[in-house]
């Protein structure tokens, strides 16, 4: 075969790799979402569609933060806490009404993305590994919101989060239009600011990043203090969804959002993965979970065949798997 | 490399190396913590109290003496806290009574232990997952399995193995620390076999482990499902201890085994460390929770404790073995 220029694929293939798996992704979902009109006629509607979209954006919010961390080649396991910290704050602190919603809810935010730095720091300077420190970051602040609340949260969701999460515009529920702009920005920053390319250099290889003047320690701060503000503000979400905070609010987010950054073609090792394909990947995981629960299924199986999918995902995002089902996509369109 | 060559050299006589390698200076921690227990609680030192402390401490002992086995081989395995409670709530589902349904249980337990490990083993070893990636997923299976199985706390443990593992030998020995002696015996041989070398020499290099003639996928699966079958026997102790089933009863496990090995003097970097040290430092964690909260503090307290206990074990860890490299190079 002789040389030439176009068969030179190495920066293709890595493209088409992300790309064909956010396609297969968000192909999977709209089958998921026809199909799901054999098992229940209720299924597969518009407002059904548009519930799942409201559940998802949660798993988006949270995937990007998480998404980030997985990046660098780490791994958030306080994520539920922090969902719950948000939470819990947003209505002690503010409650009903909207008494100084405005400076509040930045701050706390920023209190959450403080305790992402916290263990940010145990991880740079103490070099304990990511998934241990969050752990640890995770039972304390757990604990400090049982002992803040003595076991019951008070108060209820500030009318700005219910009008965040309940009010329609055109047809359309806020909340969407907000993960919509959430996406994009997400997006912006992955892929166009120094920020986002410096996370994927340090992600692919660390030494090669300190040596391209990326000062690593302190950028490896930023996406556990990012992903901690995120779940901090699902916490505040599900406070406006579910006019509430309780102290277990957060527990069955943890796996969705690991699974839906590896699901969307993330590396788990760091240095690869789009926010577009984390995006597909959590409304795969949102539209199988509302399916799961129309069919009748018991958490236990919703939570096994998570861990399945977080298992195929990965050996099939393992190897040359897709490259491969990209290169023949290819072939055949030539 | 250098675990090999400090297995290997003896620089020092063998007692010595023990007294100074980071088994010794856990031991050394429990005994002073102990000593400082029994001047606060004079009944510290009675057979009860002692008793009690051994069994309290077997089943995490047993899990962070699994841990131990991947973690020197390089590596994490989460699916500890998905086996405890898939074993818990197997015991307190389907309860066997009399030592023979005991021994059944027991070979239930390991089975099934085994078989998660083997599973772990094979994603790793022969499909190249990373530990992390590929025992987080057999863990959220075998919590969803405890889910199905049991979905709130519940069911009875047979009264022979609530009873009988409970108790002491000769009102003198308790039998849960004869589980643990088991494991250590059998830890002491196998460390000295090929594959217990090689889990050393993988952990420490990899490739040159490979390059050496050691079975590389062969060790790293035998290190899973050894440590499997420990995390089942944990389970089986657990069970015996709480005397009912809990579908989350493992989760606890999760960061407490992380701790104990860290504490146990073996770097989470993998290539050195004992098994006997993470029994210590299971005993020692929850020795020291017991000293700390004899009185029964709220949970509030103890999931402070827990998370700073974590981290500092593992700087702790980091530390020790970083002094001992400093000495060894020398």
């Amino acid at each position: 075969m002789p040389f030439d220029a176009s068969s030179d694929q190495r920066g293709r293939q890595k493209l088409d790799r992300e790309t064909v798996n956010t396609l297969v992704v968000f192909g999977l979902s709209i089958v998921l979402v026809v199909c799901s009109r054999f098992i229940s006629p209720a299924l597969g509607s518009w407002s059904q569609v548009l519930t799942v979209l409201i559940l998802a954006s949660f798993l988006i919010i949270l995937s990007f933060g998480q998404g980030l961390v997985i990046l660098i080649g780490g791994l958030d396991l306080s994520i539920p806490a922090l969902i719950t910290l948000g939470g819990v704050l947003t209505t002690t602190w503010i409650g009903t009404g909207d008494a100084g919603i405005w400076y509040v809810l930045p701050a706390i935010l920023v209190i959450c993305a403080m305790v992402g730095a916290v263990s940010g720091i145990g991880i740079v300077w103490l070099k304990v590994p990511p998934f241990i420190m969050t752990m640890a970051t995770s039972i304390v602040v757990a604990s400090v919101a049982l002992g803040y609340t003595s076991g019951t949260p008070r108060g209820g969701s500030p009318s700005g989060l219910l009008w965040l999460m309940k009010a329609w515009f055109l047809g359309v529920p806020v909340v969407i239009y907000f993960t919509l702009a959430f996406i994009v920005l997400g997006w912006l920053l992955q892929n166009f600011t120094a920020l986002g390319r410096r996370l994927r250099a340090l992600g692919t290889n660390r030494n090669a990043a300190l040596i391209a003047g990326v000062s690593v320690n302190r950028l490896e701060l930023v996406p556990y203090a990012i992903s901690a503000a995120c779940a901090g503000f699902v916490g505040m979400m599900l406070v406006g969804y579910s006019n509430g905070a309780t102290l277990r609010m957060g527990d069955s987010y943890m796996l969705p959002s690991i699974a839906a950054v590896v699901i969307g073609g993330s590396s788990i090792l760091g240095g690869s993965g789009t926010f577009i394909g984390t995006v597909g990947g959590a409304i795969l995981l949102t539209t199988l979970g509302t399916m799961i629960s129309a069919i009748g299924l018991s958490e236990g199986w919703r939570t096994i065949i998570e861990g399945a999918i977080i298992v195929g995902a990965l050996l099939l995002l393992r190897g040359e798997f897709l490259t491969h089902i990209g290169n023949r996509m290819l072939t055949r369109r030539k | 490399m250098s675990a090999i060559a400090a297995n290997t050299a003896p620089r020092r006589s063998p007692f010595w190396r023990a007294v100074i390698s980071g088994t010794g200076i856990v031991a050394l921690i429990y005994v002073l913590l102990y000593a400082l227990y029994a001047f606060w609680q004079p009944d510290a030192l009675s057979v009860y109290t002692f008793t009690d402390l051994v069994n309290n401490s077997t089943p995490l002992a047993l899990a962070a003496a699994g841990e131990t086995l991947v973690v020197i081989s390089r590596g994490f395995d989460l699916s500890v806290a998905g086996v405890v409670s898939l074993t818990n709530v197997l015991m307190a589902v389907y309860p066997l009574d009399g030592p023979g349904g005991a021994l059944v249980s027991l070979l239930m337990c390991c089975a099934i232990g085994a078989f998660v490990g083997m599973i772990n083993g094979i994603l790793v070893a022969r499909l190249g997952l990373q530990t992390i990636a590929a025992t987080l997923g057999t863990m959220i299976v075998c919590q969803g399995l405890a889910l199905v199985i049991l979905d709130a706390p519940g069911g009875t443990v047979a009264d022979f193995v609530t009873y009988t593992l409970t108790d002491t030998l000769f009102g003198v020995v308790p039998i849960a620390g004869l589980f643990l002696v088991a494991a250590v015996v059998l830890w002491l041989a196998f460390r000295r076999t090929n594959t217990g070398i090689g889990l050393y020499a993988i952990g420490a290099d990899e490739q040159s482990a490979r390059f050496s003639g050691v079975a590389v996928s062969g060790v790293r699966i035998t290190a899973f499902v050894g440590a499997g079958i420990l995390y089942g026997v944990a389970g089986f102790m657990l069970s015996a201890q709480t005397a009912t089933g809990n579908p989350t009863a493992g989760t606890p496990f999760l960061m407490l085994t992380f701790a104990a090995v860290a504490l146990g003097g073996t770097p989470l970097s993998g290539g050195r460390g004992s098994l006997v040290g993470s029994i210590l430092g299971a005993g020692t964690l929850m020795l020291l929770q017991k000293v700390l909260f004899s009185g029964g503090v709220s949970s509030f307290y103890t999931g402070i404790f827990q998370g700073f206990v974590l981290v500092l074990a593992i700087v702790f860890g980091n530390t020790v073995a970083r002094l001992l490299k400093k000495d060894e190079a020398r």
